[in-house]
């Protein structure tokens, strides 16, 4: 079982390694096909990994070697193979190899092939490195790892230009992945002090030799710690106000977006609140919080959605706003359902943005849905998925959605925090409504795409035979969910319903589903027949505040990126050149002119120096005079 | 192997003066030649190294002029071990990549030189000869860069010297007041710095004397505000010069930091934590704000080599094994890094004798290979983990944790800032359009480049994924620096940071 752990997680490393040393040539397909086999075996050996794990319920713990060793510190390469993440690496190998075959296709005509693959399987590499290390310092390395990849996958068309636009103030691939990058690092201070928090009072980073040492902290220790822990998580999951990178992060090739900023990366902070749930179980106030901000981002998040044009970002805005449901029910303290969440989440979501990648590649790169409508003759394969997977994020039955996003919901109405379950509920709606419009305006109506000589077809057909598997979770996904509780809590607490909720519960699954049908049905009325647009409503001041994402992206330009600029540059202008480097060249030019003036002294005039000679005694016996006079 | 130091020291300047008779155009190979001896050499002294063995090995000592206490002593212990052979090592990389061509004889023997001052500078252990090396190793340097360098170079070099050479003046004076109080408490004279270890003195005269090494090293290093003088070097020296400055001759402040400040005055150590960790902070956040302003490639490169430096100061004054040896393993990873991002840059200034990054632009689709190579040293700058950049870092930072979580936040922003002027550098010169047509032609990385820059590669990822056969040897000689502070320490402050460390150690 130990070399199926490693086989796990080294396989995609070599796949890096093999598409990387052809980098620098021109495409080959077999790089491709190679990298995606290799993935193919990393997932079969998570999923051996999972049975095992089902049949024997015993978590596999190896250790590679050490790593960093200096004082009392000792932090060593150690993996441990638990419930929670051989979930994880079910499910992020499982996109992965569905997004590398996918890839295959999609990146068909790319110059930069071979080098995508590379850099997708280093990104899966540090994805698992993430989930399956055994101590914070390593999840650390794989935190870094992820963002790395991220970057250079979100840069991965690094030749274009900038470009400036209404919304951000100049965007292009490059321009997006220092922006995610940076922000991440933001997060990632705080997530470094809840290290060293850690570290200063157990000692140790490894989880359970911390998780163990709990019980010794001090309430305040605790609470520091979860909070450091979040803002880290706050980075990754791009939660409010650390979330423009992410719709920015659209600028990369869709299948990253589908594997990183949908299905598995953006899910790491998740994970991590998941992964520390015994700290975070003790600080109600921080989990609190972060429950609040999490449903604060699903609003949030559906609300920019609500009038978003572009197809990648709608996806986008509603990952986040999917990501806001799952803190708030790891805050809530139902971690199983949020990990749940996240599992159906990744599949239907993934699979909604390889839909969107076939719809991009039919078009040619238009994004521009008010430019679609109609697809649906042509790509019928493609419409059904994104259909499919759209049923599922408005939760409805007997989707994978519906289950899990309904017993988040149900959560926050069993925590008695009604305004929670309403805003949640509310969300659901607004969920259901802009999956709908995005659906209808990209398959439906009129064929508004003639307009701009576009002519639509099919993905290949291999493509969508890859895409199968998430379709079909997507689908099924919902009934695992009794199987994955009896399974997950032998590790993680379990949450159960109140006996009044219980009895409720069919009331609130039936509040959730009309809202969302009725979000459909909005949808459907507004945008199924032609695209209507209304001048009156895009000039409106909530149209336009949506639309321009509450102005956040122009708000951070003018009060941090901007300033900063002009600090640095007052900083070594003025500063450093006029203040700190004049200083010392005016001592150094005081020595010389006191020097150069004084030189005049040596004239080798000899009245002169008696001149000289008669002053010094008179200044000497002055000096004696006044000091006896002091004495 | 009884006097392989001795041989380190020496072998370099003595085939220098051999380099003179030597013919011109063979003076590079000759280089090369007697630049790899001596990095063998150096590795032949790792393996010998009794790792177990904390204090000064390979020991030489005997006297020079007996009446005053000076005396010829060499030895070496964990924390100049690497610094020793990071020095032959890029001493060799920088010899092997150099591209200049007018007076490369010169050159050679100057480099050679230099290598024996900077190897003499981290093994004696006599403050004479410690004194010695460090300002004979301000010569070459003033040379270097006032005979090859830029338009501004006399100036420059003038600076560089005059700036560095008053400090080092003031030390000698602290050192001087160091050697009679010796001699009034023992009634013989000893320059030796192991004599010097067991001597204890009141916290008045701590105060002053650590404030006159301070002064010498402060600016060496260079600590804010004492750093003007490197963004002129930096900018008109010669790659090679930048090489070396960056990759050692900063390393000899810190390391005159850990080896004399700490142990020889460890309660005015304790007691200036505050106000050089404070220093440190502005070097760390107001060089990096500096570095993002640039529009030279170079002087990026430059200010954040202070940026950097400024987390190895503060990991000095943590004052426990993590912080401390952190701070070393950040020297080293500092004079990988800093070296290798002088020679990149130094590669594209070769080519279009430029270093405005608006004249470049997407670079990577014209040269992708020194992109990669680009790539993964900013990686290693900006502190990614299972880079070299990462492991002194963390450990600085989680040391200093200890004394102050405030501060260390502050400090940590570096992570933040440190992203900010490498990604924009990266961006501005090797994303986008290509925006100068005229850099179309230009070539990729040569056999000749790669050869300099593979190793410089292996090692900045061999170190962030292994560092322990080089971490273990530095953590055993920072805890035996530590017990002496802890035996010397005598106002109750110092006595509570040192032993509550100790204290944990039991545990």
């Amino acid at each position: 079982m130990e070399s199926l752990v490693y086989i796990a997680l080294f396989a995609p490393l070599l796949s890096s390694l093999f598409a990387g040393s052809f980098a620098m040539t021109p495409k080959k397909q077999f790089v491709g096909v190679v990298s995606s086999f290799l993935l193919f075996i990393s997932f079969a050996a998570s999923a051996i990994l999972g049975y095992h794990l089902l049949v024997t319920n015993e978590p596999i713990h190896v250790k590679l070697m050490d790593w960093i060793a200096a004082g009392d510190l000792n932090i060593s390469f150690g993996f441990i193979v638990d419930h929670v993440s051989v979930t994880m690496m079910f499910v992020v190998t499982l996109i992965s190899t569905v997004v590398h075959v996918y890839s295959i296709g999609y990146m068909d005509h790319d110059k930069s092939f071979n080098r995508f693959f590379s850099y997708l399987s280093a990104f899966v590499f540090s994805m698992l490195i993430l989930v399956m290390s055994d101590n914070f310092a390593g999840l650390f390395i794989g935190w870094e790892g992820v963002g790395v990849c991220s970057w250079l996958l979100i840069g991965f068309w690094y030749h274009k230009a900038d470009v400036t636009r209404d919304i951000n103030p100049s965007i292009s691939p490059s321009w997006a992945a220092n922006e995610a990058f940076i922000m991440n690092r933001i997060a990632d201070l705080g997530m470094l002090v809840g290290l060293f928090i850690i570290y200063w009072n157990v000692g140790s980073l490894q989880y359970d030799v911390v998780f163990s040492a709990i019980p010794n902290m001090t309430q305040a220790v605790l609470t520091t710690a979860a909070m450091a822990l979040f803002i880290g998580a706050m980075g990754k999951s791009a939660q409010f106000p650390l979330h423009t990178w992410l719709t920015d992060a659209m600028e990369g090739p869709t299948p990253v977006s589908a594997l990183i900023h949908a299905a598995t990366m953006v899910t790491a902070g998740v994970f991590l609140v998941i992964r520390a749930n015994p700290i975070f179980a003790l600080t109600p106030e921080v989990s609190y919080f972060i429950a609040a901000l999490g449903t604060f981002v699903a609003f949030f998040a559906a609300s920019m959605a609500l009038v978003n044009r572009d197809l990648k970002r709608i996806i986008a805005f509603s990952t986040l706003s999917q990501l806001g449901y799952m803190f708030a029910a790891a805050g809530l303290g139902a971690y199983w359902i949020a990990l749940f969440h996240l599992g159906a989440h990744a599949f239907f979501k993934a699979l909604l943005f390889l839909g969107a990648g076939n719809v991009m590649h039919a078009m040619h790169d238009e994004l521009d849905i008010f430019k679609m409508g109609g697809l649906k003759k042509a790509m019928r394969g493609t419409y059904l998925y994104m259909g499919l997977a759209s049923l599922a994020l408005a939760g409805i039955p007997p989707l994978a959605g519906f289950f899990s996003k309904d017993a988040i919901i149900e959560t926050a109405f069993n925590e008695g925090s009604l305004i929670l379950w309403a805003t949640l509920v509310i969300t659901a709606g607004m969920t259901a409504f802009y999956s709908f419009r995005q659906v209808f305006l990209t398959f439906h109506g009129d064929e508004r795409y003639h307009e701009f000589g576009i002519h639509p077809h099919e993905m290949y057909k291999y493509v969508l035979v890859a895409m199968s598997p998430l379709a079909i979770l997507a689908v099924i996904a919902g009934f695992f969910k009794d199987g994955f509780n009896d399974f997950i809590i032998n590790l993680l607490p379990n949450y159960q319903m109140s006996e009044h909720t219980h009895h409720l519960a069919l009331y609130l699954g039936l509040i959730v589903l009309a809202v969302a049908v009725s979000g459909i049905l909005l949808a459907y009325i507004k945008y199924n027949k032609r695209l209507v647009r209304s001048e009156k409503t895009e000039n409106g001041f909530i149209y336009k505040l949506l639309a321009n994402q509450y102005y956040i992206p122009v708000l951070y330009e003018a009060v941090i990126s901007k300033p900063y600029a002009e600090l640095s540059k007052l900083m070594w202008k003025n500063v450093d050149m006029k203040i700190v480097d004049a200083t010392v060249d005016a001592i150094a030019k005081f020595l010389y002119r006191s020097g150069d003036k004084s030189r005049g002294m040596q004239s080798g005039n000899l009245s002169n120096y008696l001149n000289w000679m008669a002053i010094g005694a008179i200044a000497l016996l002055l000096v004696s005079i006044l000091s006896l006079i002091a004495a | 192997m009884s006097n392989i130091l001795t041989i380190l020291v020496f072998f370099p300047a003595l085939a220098g003066l051999l380099g003179f008779v030597i013919d011109k155009n063979s003076a590079r190979v000759y280089g090369v030649a007697i630049a790899a001896v001596e990095f063998i050499l150096s590795l032949f002294l790792w393996m010998n190294f009794d790792s177990l063995n904390p204090t000064f090995q390979f020991i030489e000592h005997f006297p020079i002029v007996k009446d005053f206490g000076i005396s010829y002593y060499l030895g070496v212990d964990g924390i100049s071990l690497f610094l020793v052979i990071m020095t032959t090592f890029m001493t060799l990389i920088g010899m092997m990549s150099m591209t200049i061509k007018e007076d490369l004889k010169n050159m050679v023997i100057t480099l050679l030189f230099l290598e024996m001052t900077m190897v003499g500078v981290f093994l004696a252990l006599d403050a004479i000869m410690f004194y010695f090396f460090w300002e004979l190793s301000l010569v070459p340097m003033l040379y270097i860069i006032g005979a090859w360098g830029g338009p501004l170079r006399v100036y420059a070099s003038i600076k560089f010297f005059l700036y560095t050479f008053v400090g080092s003046l003031i030390m000698l004076v602290g050192m001087l007041f160091v050697a009679y109080s010796f001699y009034s408490a023992a009634g013989v004279w000893s320059f030796a710095i192991t004599d010097w270890y067991a001597l204890g003195f009141d916290m008045k005269y701590q105060f002053w004397l650590f404030l006159a090494f301070f002064v010498g090293f402060a600016i060496k290093v260079p600590m804010f505000p004492f750093h003007t003088w490197l963004p002129y070097a930096h900018g008109q020296a010669p790659t090679i010069g930048s090489v070396i400055l960056a990759a050692v001759l900063l390393k000899m402040g810190t390391y005159g930091f850990v080896r004399f400040s700490l142990p020889m005055f460890p309660d005015a150590s304790i007691m200036m934590i505050a106000p050089i960790a404070i220093l440190s902070i502005i070097m760390i956040v107001y060089t990096a704000m500096v570095a993002y302003a640039q529009e030279d490639m170079k002087q990026v490169i430059a200010y954040s080599s202070v940026s950097h430096m400024g987390i190895v100061m503060l990991g000095i004054f943590a004052m426990n094994s993590e912080g401390i040896s952190g701070s070393v393993f950040q020297m080293l990873s500092h004079g990988i890094v800093s070296g290798a991002l002088f020679m990149l840059v130094g590669v594209i200034y070769d080519r279009t004798h430029t270093k405005y990054m608006s004249e470049f632009g997407g670079l990577a689709s014209i040269m992708p290979k020194y992109a990669l190579i680009f790539g993964i040293m900013l990686m290693a700058s900006v502190g990614l983990p299972l880079t070299i950049g990462f492991v002194g870092e963390f450990l600085v930072l989680i040391g200093f944790y200890k004394i102050s979580p405030i501060l260390t936040v502050l400090a940590g922003t570096s992570i933040i800032v440190g992203a900010v002027y490498m990604l924009s550098l990266f961006k501005r010169s090797f994303f986008g359009a290509i925006t100068n047509e005229a850099n179309r032609k230009l070539k990729d990385l040569n056999a000749n480049e790669l050869v300099s820059f593979i190793p410089l590669v292996a090692i900045v990822i061999w170190l962030g994924i292994y560092p322990k056969p080089v971490l273990s040897i530095i953590d055993n000689s920072v805890k035996t620096t530590l017990s002496i502070m802890e035996q010397k320490a005598i106002t109750p402050e110092a006595k509570e940071i040192i032993i509550a460390k100790n204290s944990k150690e039991e545990k």
